[in-house]
């Protein structure tokens, strides 16, 4: 039976009232990110569409200048940018190339059958209560403000989450796949190598997405770990001040929209398995 | 005390009819069976009951009063589905009483008529536990339990036995039988095993692609089917269905068998078949149960010459597959000594004899003696 | 008679030639050991240490200013005087208090909302899958741009006041009241959908022939959703609140870029306390010993609400 008319409509009211829950936030950053400096503050009477559209602010950033503007930057956008990318990509391939085959391991040769648990207690402690540390053998080792340091913890902090969600994966593929090719002589290695990765391709490349996002996203790490060289777009993004532009309000809207653009896609990209990522593998979609 | 009526229902998905301008009038209190091959309609025609779909054209009523638009929730139907569908992560003791709270009764109320039930149905020891620790067999009194708890008017299901292990199937459907009886309500059941519907229902309704074939009490349709498909799909071993010619001129008529066997017809049935009018092409059909061995018991039986091809040992019955030339008989017969590659004499039942349209499957009113 | 043939030469290289390495790819423990040993060493290297460091610099009164190594920190020796000095520190506790009122307050309307949302999205409508994907956009906003999307918004100056046309301007971040509640609306308005994803996730697995069935017996959808739904995805739900809550207790990144713990120290949670006591007051050896503290109880509660959810599935 369908679904009486009052209900639909009832049903209907409430999802878009919740669209514009969800858009009103988005909306006024990005129409910030295109306001020249004057349609920063009330001052001159504040709307939400710029009177003066403006690319200023992404030319500033990018360029580290821009006309009508007294203020420049040391540097542009291109280096947090790149930072994040590099420490990202690094840190996503790091944390998918262990957690792929330490998940093998445990899921077809029961290695360490409490490592899955430990894994998930990491988890659970706020990171400040064990940056100290962290903070000294990075320093210890050189790494602070370099990008294999920031690379490196993030490849440790997403290791668990590529490790649950590869091992749901791993979990799926019948054993009987990987039987037939053991007894027609495979060796263990070349099993998961020639048979079993192929099966978990898209997984694998639905972790490494998953990853990744967790890795843009971070602000903490990069905030303790980088001083100079290789602060990631988020740190960058939110310390932008000036002594004569002030808080700089539309520059860091345009920071802000691009450092969230690559998220949005690829978790749009990766939508059926985030259920799967978010909740260690406890539910699926 | 509900009847139902299903007036010229037919059901469309698309491009496909599942269900064809199907008219049938269900008695009240009864035992009805739709029976028929996997994907012939009857689950349809049940959904359309229930309310589950709505008919393309043509309309369901109970007791005379059209369905169309009434909600599900408000049909007052028990329904038994093919998987059961338990409430597992409720208690046995929520799933039967779910019905009864949601109808707002008053709780002691509400554990009298579960307790009532649970001991009807067998299974008042698992009152306490969760639902999917019960075994197939016990979910199965679950499920009829949980719908006849309620009283419904007319109760549905949906190939209810067929999860069930052989024995306990045998046990269940003698059960189902006494309960339709004990609640009195008007029973439909849908099932591709024609043995359970002959067993249980009091009347069956045959739909083949989403037509009604047959509709009429188990012996009726055993005997006397109108068309070749309700002969073939009811009767267990399947009847000998074999296609022929009719030949000669009135009053001296033989029918010529594919395969080579010959019946010489009597001038009675000649004449049966003339006043009939019959087709050149037919198909008789004699059900093994009516193929015999050893002396001839009536006069008016055929007897016919052939060989014992192959014996089959089915638990305490033999088939014999005795052919003529080319053509084969299938005979369920307890006759002592027979082996393979004998020559015998076997008889075919005049009286229990069919004729049937080879073009159309029509049955035809002809007697072969 | 001993023959002497080629083959016992023969042998030999081919048993040189088998290396260890190919011996494990034949050997499923071998392989299994070397599989995972990386991700072994990782987490050894970021546990063992780490823990130990604090250990024994919560001991001490060691801090950065003192001057000296860190690894002489054992010239400070104090067994305990931290950890008695984290039970009476106001500073300390009304962090937390701030922390868990954020929790009580966030997560249960997080939950609502959510749970909400993922009856309305329950059934097929026209448009679901658009409504979806855009309902699921704040979570995937990184943390500090949606602290920097709500610094914009509650601005003295900003649009809210405006929208909601109120006589008097608010300060939503500086006033002493709002600013908890700005923190509180943030993390909504980003962590809802996540709890609208894992319910709906859970809600869609319920069979539906069970709704049918429930329908049959004369429930309304209402009540099918009480009396079916909710008792099936009771671990889910307690899955959903649980993520929620440890991720909620470390907020960091949307309150610092928002409000960086002020004014004063209105919003300063857990992780900013930390974050300050770190960096402004250079206070470590104190730190270690909180982080400690912090650290053991959680995983004493992580213990018991395991021993309790294994408890309950016998």
């Amino acid at each position: 039976m369908r679904t009486p008319i009052l209900a639909q409509i009832v049903r209907y009211a409430f999802i878009i009232l919740a669209c514009i829950v969800v858009i009103y936030p988005l909306l006024w950053m990005i129409t910030m990110a295109f306001k020249p400096f004057p349609e920063w503050t009330t001052g001159s009477g504040m709307t939400w569409l710029p009177k003066q559209p403006t690319l200023q602010n992404f030319e500033f950033v990018i360029l580290g200048h821009a006309r009508g503007l007294a203020v420049g930057l040391d540097r542009s956008i291109l280096w947090p940018l790149t930072a994040s990318l590099i420490t990202s990509i690094c840190g996503t391939a790091l944390a998918v190339v262990t957690g792929t085959l330490s998940s093998y391991a445990v899921a077809r040769f029961g290695i360490m059958s409490s490592l899955p648990l430990s894994v998930l207690q990491l988890r659970l402690f706020p990171p400040l209560a064990v940056m100290i540390p962290v903070m000294v053998m990075w320093a210890f080792i050189g790494a602070i403000d370099t990008w294999w340091g920031l690379s490196l913890i993030y490849g440790i902090v997403t290791l668990p989450f590529a490790f649950w969600l590869m091992k749901t994966f791993f979990d799926e593929v019948p054993v009987e796949i990987e039987d037939a090719a053991r007894v027609s002589g495979c060796s263990y290695w070349r099993v998961f190598y020639l048979v079993t990765l192929p099966i978990v391709m898209p997984g694998l490349a639905t972790c490494a997405l998953f990853v990744f996002i967790l890795n843009w996203s971070d602000y903490l790490l990069a905030l303790l770990l980088t001083s100079k060289d290789w602060i990631t777009l988020p740190v960058y993004m939110s310390t932008l001040t000036s002594p004569i532009g002030g808080q700089m309000y539309g520059m860091k809207a345009a920071l802000g929209l691009i450092a969230a653009i690559p998220p949005v896609i690829f978790g749009l990209l990766i939508q059926k398995h985030l259920v799967r990522g978010l909740t260690f593998g406890a539910l699926k979609q | 005390m509900t009847s139902v009526q299903i007036n010229n229902v037919t059901k469309r998905f698309g491009d496909f009819t599942a269900v064809r301008d199907l008219t049938l009038d269900i008695p009240q209190g009864q035992f009805i069976a739709l029976l028929g091959p996997s994907g012939c309609g009857k689950t349809t025609t049940m959904n359309m009951i229930a309310g589950l779909e709505n008919p393309s054209e043509g309309s369901i009523s109970f007791n005379g009063s059209d369905l169309s638009g009434m909600r599900l929730q408000d049909r007052n139907i028990g329904f038994v589905f093919q998987n059961y569908a338990i409430f597992t992560h409720l208690t046995v003791y929520k799933n039967l009483s779910y019905g009864l709270e949601v109808r707002r009764l008053a709780r002691s109320e509400i554990d009298r008529k579960v307790r009532a039930m649970a001991g009807r149905m067998g299974i008042s020891h698992r009152l306490g536990e969760a639902a999917s620790r019960l075994s197939v067999n016990e979910m199965q009194k679950l499920a009829i339990g949980r719908s006849a708890i309620v009283e419904p008017r007319v109760f549905l299901l949906d190939e209810p036995l067929s999860n069930l292990d052989a024995s306990f199937r045998a046990y269940m459907r003698a059960e189902l039988k006494v309960l339709q009886r004990e609640f009195g309500q008007t029973m439909i059941y849908v099932t591709h095993d024609q043995i359970e519907a002959m067993s249980l229902a009091d009347k069956i309704a045959i739909i083949d692609q989403g037509r009604l074939m047959q509709y009429g009490a188990p012996l009726d349709v055993y005997n006397d089917p109108h068309s070749r498909f309700v002969a073939n799909f009811v009767g267990s071993p399947r009847i000998n269905l074999l296609d022929g010619r009719l030949e000669g001129e009135s009053g001296r008529l033989k029918l010529l068998l594919d395969g080579g066997a010959e019946i010489a017809l009597s001038a009675g049935a000649a004449a049966e078949f003339s006043r009939v009018g019959f087709a050149q092409a037919v198909t008789l059909g004699i059900r093994p149960q009516h193929i015999y061995l050893g002396d001839r018991r009536s006069p008016e039986d055929i007897g016919m010459r052939g060989r014992v091809e192959e014996i089959e040992r089915v638990g305490p019955t033999r088939l014999a597959y005795l052919q003529v030339g080319q053509t084969r008989f299938l005979s369920v017969d307890s006759h002592d000594r027979l082996s393979t590659g004998e020559e015998i004499t076997f008889y075919l039942r005049a009286d229990k004899s069919l004729a049937f349209d080879l073009a159309t499957g029509d049955r035809l009113g002809g007697r072969l003696h | 008679m001993t023959e002497m043939t080629a083959e016992p030469v023969l042998d030999k290289t081919r048993q040189r030639r088998r290396g260890y390495w190919s011996s494990v790819s034949l050997d499923g423990r071998k392989l299994g050991f070397w599989l995972a040993a990386p991700a072994v060493m990782m987490l050894i290297f970021i546990v063992i240490f780490p823990l130990a460091m604090q250990f024994y610099l919560s001991l001490t009164w060691w801090t950065p200013l003192d001057g000296v190594r860190w690894y002489r920190a054992y010239e400070s020796f104090n067994i305990g005087d931290n950890y008695l000095r984290l039970l009476t520190d106001g500073a300390l506790w009304a962090a937390l208090g701030r922390t868990f009122l954020l929790m009580i307050v966030a997560i249960p309307a997080q939950f609502m909302l959510g749970l909400g949302l993922a009856y309305l999205f329950m059934e097929q409508f026209v448009g679901r899958k658009l409504f979806y994907s855009i309902i699921l956009t704040p979570m995937m906003i990184v943390p500090a741009v949606v602290g920097l999307i709500f610094f914009l918004l509650f601005q003295s100056t900003g649009p809210v006041n405006d929208t909601f046309g109120l006589p008097v301007s608010f300060s939503w971040l500086t006033d002493v009241h709002r600013a908890m509640l700005s923190v509180i609306i943030a993390d909504t308005w980003q962590w809802t959908p996540l709890m609208f994803l894992i319910l709906l996730a859970g809600m869609l697995g319920v069979p539906r022939d069970q709704l049918t069935a429930g329908r049959l017996l004369g429930a309304s959808n209402w009540q099918n959703f009480r009396k079916i739904i909710l008792p099936r995805i009771k671990s889910v739900i307690a899955i959903a609140l649980v993520l929620r809550t440890v991720e909620c207790f470390k907020i960091f990144d949307v309150v610092f870029v928002m409000t960086k713990g002020g004014p004063g120290v209105e919003t300063e949670t857990i992780s900013l306390f930390l974050y300050k006591k770190t960096f402004a007051d250079l206070d470590w050896s104190y730190v270690a010993a909180i982080g400690l503290t912090i650290l053991f109880s959680l995983s004493l509660i992580a213990a018991c609400g395991m021993a309790y959810a294994s408890m309950k599935k016998n």
